[in-house]
């Protein structure tokens, strides 16, 4: 035998040990290798489950987007509602408010002189008085601590004034927030209210305030006949 | 002839130990073709120790059938892979008959061999 076939069977051998080891190492090595076909479909379903899994991924945080987009719409909301209840309760007078304006006391004339109840302040005096505050943009009205509302009576009984079903006695002292000046002037105006009853005996004072106090309406507002229409 | 086998047994050897180590990774698809490449392979080394008994072993034609077996088993199984025939069948079959045809000629001589050093 010569050089050439050592040569040859070398060569050859080494071929087949790298194709054998080679083999080996393709078709897993390990026990249980799996068929091509089998592993193609595994590696689409793979492919597929993993779109899923982006999508759902996707899907999450434009959720989460929404959830927290719905929960700060809902705080908004319930804040909304709050302010509007607030504004509401201030115009319907269920809350005290307080601001500048005027504070006026109204007492009777003296008894010693002419007698008794020579002239006393009626209720449409009062009512005038109101009228004439309102007028001029007073925006909370109290007489003796009672808040007048849109559904308050002045009405006179006996020496008495009922207001809000509440019997007030003089000295009446009327509270109003509004711009103090304005009020005061239509109060004091020449031919107004102030001179008419300062003539009949009634000393008005009217003082202006940066403070006045208006408390709230101590009732519970009823409405027994009125129903709300429903709109739209 | 022993040292014949002795460099065979030690190429197989270093073939192996290159493959494993190597760190080219051979993808699965062509995993197919290369294993018919080896029966193919294998079958000319069993052919090629049969010569050798027979003693008309041609190096010539040892190495030039070994490569064109193997190329052209692998070529069969990728031209049926395409054609969507399992042409590699073909090539499994007929190497894997030779293969024992082979290996049983092989037996034979080695039978008749060890019986004559029995005599001996």
């Amino acid at each position: 035998m010569n050089k050439p076939i050592y040569f040859s069977i070398i060569a050859v051998s080494l071929i087949i040990g790298l194709l054998l080891s080679f083999q080996f190492r393709s078709s897993g090595g390990n026990a249980g290798g799996i068929a091509t076909e089998r592993y193609q479909e595994l590696t689409i379903e793979k492919l597929k489950v993993e779109t899923d899994i982006t999508q759902l991924e996707e899907e999450i945080s434009d959720l989460t987007v929404k959830i927290e987009a719905a929960r700060r719409g809902r705080t908004e909301a319930a804040g909304a509602i709050e302010r509007e209840l607030d504004k509401i309760k201030l115009y319907a007078g269920l809350i005290p408010v307080t601001g500048p304006g005027v504070d006026i006391v109204m007492k009777n004339i003296e008894a010693s002189q002419f007698g008794a109840g020579f002239y006393s302040v009626r209720d449409e005096d009062l009512l005038k008085v109101i009228n004439d505050l309102r007028g001029a943009g007073a925006e909370a009205i109290s007489i003796n601590d009672q808040r007048i509302l849109a559904t308050s009576e002045v009405r006179q009984a006996g020496n008495h004034i009922n207001v809000n079903l509440v019997r007030l006695s003089p000295p009446y002292n009327i509270k109003a927030i509004g711009n103090p000046g304005r009020l005061k002037s239509s109060l004091e105006i020449k031919g107004g209210l102030v001179e008419f009853l300062a003539a009949n005996g009634v000393t008005v004072e009217v003082q202006q305030s940066e403070q006045v106090p208006v408390p709230a309406y101590s009732g519970i507002p009823r409405f027994d006949y009125a129903k709300h229409v429903q709109r739209g | 002839m022993w040292l014949g086998l002795w460099l065979g047994v030690f190429g197989l050897a270093v073939g192996v130990v290159v493959g494993l180590n190597i760190p080219v990774m051979l993808p699965q698809a062509y995993a197919k073709f290369l294993s018919i490449a080896a029966l193919a392979a294998l079958d000319s080394v069993f052919g090629g120790i049969r010569a050798a008994m027979e003693d008309n072993f041609d190096n010539a034609i040892f190495i030039s059938g070994l490569f064109s077996n193997a190329l052209l088993a692998a070529g069969l199984a990728y031209a049926g892979d395409r054609l969507g025939i399992d042409l590699y069948l073909a090539a499994v079959v007929a190497f894997g008959v030779r293969l024992f045809q082979n290996l049983a000629i092989i037996r034979r001589y080695l039978l008749k061999k060890s019986k004559k050093g029995n005599s001996h």
